[in-house]
């Protein structure tokens, strides 16, 4: 097999299974995974833009490749880390609102919480 | 993400690659920490009052939990996002494989030579795994794409590793150091020469053995060709002596008694109920007098509650894990009698402690495997 053959594989990209539905409107199934791929390459975006400028901050000027360098200090990784995590909640605050109301109608048994 | 220890075979990532599954990583964590605990409130709160005033009664066992759970608003919307966090590790992951696989199946062709790979293309796969692609992993762990393929073993060095969240430790072989913990502390005595890890993928485990153990000869066996060549590969540029070879663990081409240590980590659980036997008899045969069988699973359904053994089941359903689900109420004891093991040589035990070089969410909360151990 030569090189440009093997530079032309395209990897399977969709599992083999059935997939479950999760929704009665299944419409809504496409649209979760369409948000939160959203959610996914914003973050992508705010980490690229994070790189820049730090790199602008440390250099003035600077060529595209030193993005693909960029070795991530282990504060920076934390530093993300607890963004990304913010970031999450915000996005999914309707999910935590509706446990919040939950708890705030509960009569407190919530006792499994603490197995 | 603290990124995978550098090993020479591992996909490298370009920044918005790495970034995309740090994402992942931390949009896994805080479903894990902050929607699944949300289940328990939905279920006391919500649920199981509806359910008693129906009934008039709680429910007796998980089947019924899940008659009801899977149709709560809440529950759905986290097994939803689950489900997709689950696809999102392998579509992390794809692009730099993709992009690097020439480079990675050269790299794969000129390994060192202190181990061996052993390729059986004729091989039979088990219709377990042919079934469904298990874990969502696309193209599963045996599928060649292209002549030589080592793809699906470098999606699932980083896959395995986003999916434990970190949990598998940097060298993606916390189930190796389990094992090889539990052995040292339960058979302090037992100087292994030769060692049998069944269904390895990319070797993970056994190449840990192997490193601890560097006077033992490890073999290591799984159906898939593509991770049987990452592993190879791995092992060697980790300068690991392992033997690796493609074949079924329910039948395999190794002589009777000629192994002191038969394992194998979460490989039952992949398996059918037919094949579990099969593979506990093999265990059995290849064995020497005086050898021990450990075969690390997931948990079994004795002992857990209605809600909890439901809860602990999501993967059968929604992670393509479809055989997990016949194993949850297998008799482990009972196989390994049937096998030929000693009723007073059978010991079902969890271990999970002696692996605590991090905090992960495995050692945090004190998660332990079951180890079904049989001495011939």
């Amino acid at each position: 097999m030569s090189n440009d053959d093997q530079k032309k594989i395209k990897l399977p990209r969709t599992a083999k299974g059935k997939k479950p539905q999760y929704f009665k409107d299944p419409t809504i199934d496409k649209l979760l995974s369409m948000v939160l791929t959203l959610m996914g390459e914003l973050s992508v975006t705010r980490d690229r833009l994070d790189t820049v400028e730090r790199l602008v901050e440390k250099n003035g000027l600077f060529k595209i490749d030193d993005i693909e360098r960029y070795d991530i200090p282990d504060d920076v990784n934390q530093i993300r880390s607890e963004r990304r995590s913010a970031y999450i909640a915000r996005v999914l605050k309707s999910v935590q609102d509706e446990l919040d109301a939950l708890e705030q109608k509960g009569d407190g048994k919530n006792t499994a919480l603490d197995d | 993400m603290i990124p995978l220890l550098e090993h020479g075979m591992l996909a490298q990532r370009n920044h918005d690659e790495e970034s995309r599954q740090s994402f992942v990583n931390d949009f896994r964590i805080h479903l894990a920490s902050n929607v699944f605990p949300g289940n328990f409130p939905t279920y006391y709160n919500r649920v199981l009052p509806n359910f008693i005033k129906n009934k008039g009664r709680e429910p007796e066992t998980r089947h019924e939990v899940r008659k009801v759970m899977t149709h709560d608003p809440y529950y759905s919307f986290w097994s939803a996002m689950q489900r997709n966090s689950q696809e999102m590790i392998w579509d992390s992951v794809i692009d730099s494989v993709e992009r690097q696989l020439p480079e990675l199946i050269e790299k794969s062709r000129k390994t060192g030579d202190k181990g061996s790979l052993i390729l059986d293309p004729d091989l039979e796969i088990p219709k377990y795994h042919v079934a469904a692609d298990i874990h969502l992993q696309p193209g599963a762990y045996h599928s060649d794409q292209i002549e030589n393929d080592v793809a699906a073993g470098a999606m699932y060095d980083w896959g395995t590793y986003i999916y434990s969240m970190g949990g598998l430790g940097t060298g993606n072989n916390a189930l190796g150091q389990i094992t090889n913990g539990f052995f040292k502390n339960e058979f302090p005595d037992k100087k292994p020469l030769r060692i049998l890890d069944m269904g390895c993928t990319i070797g993970g485990s056994v190449t840990y053995w192997a490193q601890q153990h560097p006077d033992a000869e490890c073999h290591a066996i799984d159906v898939g060709a593509p991770v049987l060549r990452y592993g190879h590969a791995r092992a060697e540029a980790l300068g690991a002596a392992v033997h690796f070879s493609q074949q079924n663990a329910e039948q395999t081409n190794f002589e009777d008694e000629s192994f002191d240590v038969v394992m194998s980590h979460i490989l039952l659980h992949e398996t059918s109920r037919t094949a579990i036997q099969n593979v506990f008899n093999e265990s059995y045969r290849l064995l020497k007098p005086g050898g021990i069988m450990m075969h690390l699973d997931l948990p079994q359904a004795h002992g857990q509650q209605p809600l909890e053994g439901f809860l602990f089941e999501w993967e059968i359903y929604n992670n393509n894990e479809h055989f997990f689900a016949q194993l949850r109420d297998m008799n482990m004891s009972e196989l390994c009698q049937k096998a030929g093991f000693k009723n007073e040589d059978i010991h079902p035990k969890s271990a999970g402690s002696f692996w605590m070089d991090d905090k992960t969410p495995y050692a945090d909360d004190g998660f332990e495997f079951p180890i079904t151990i049989g001495i011939k």
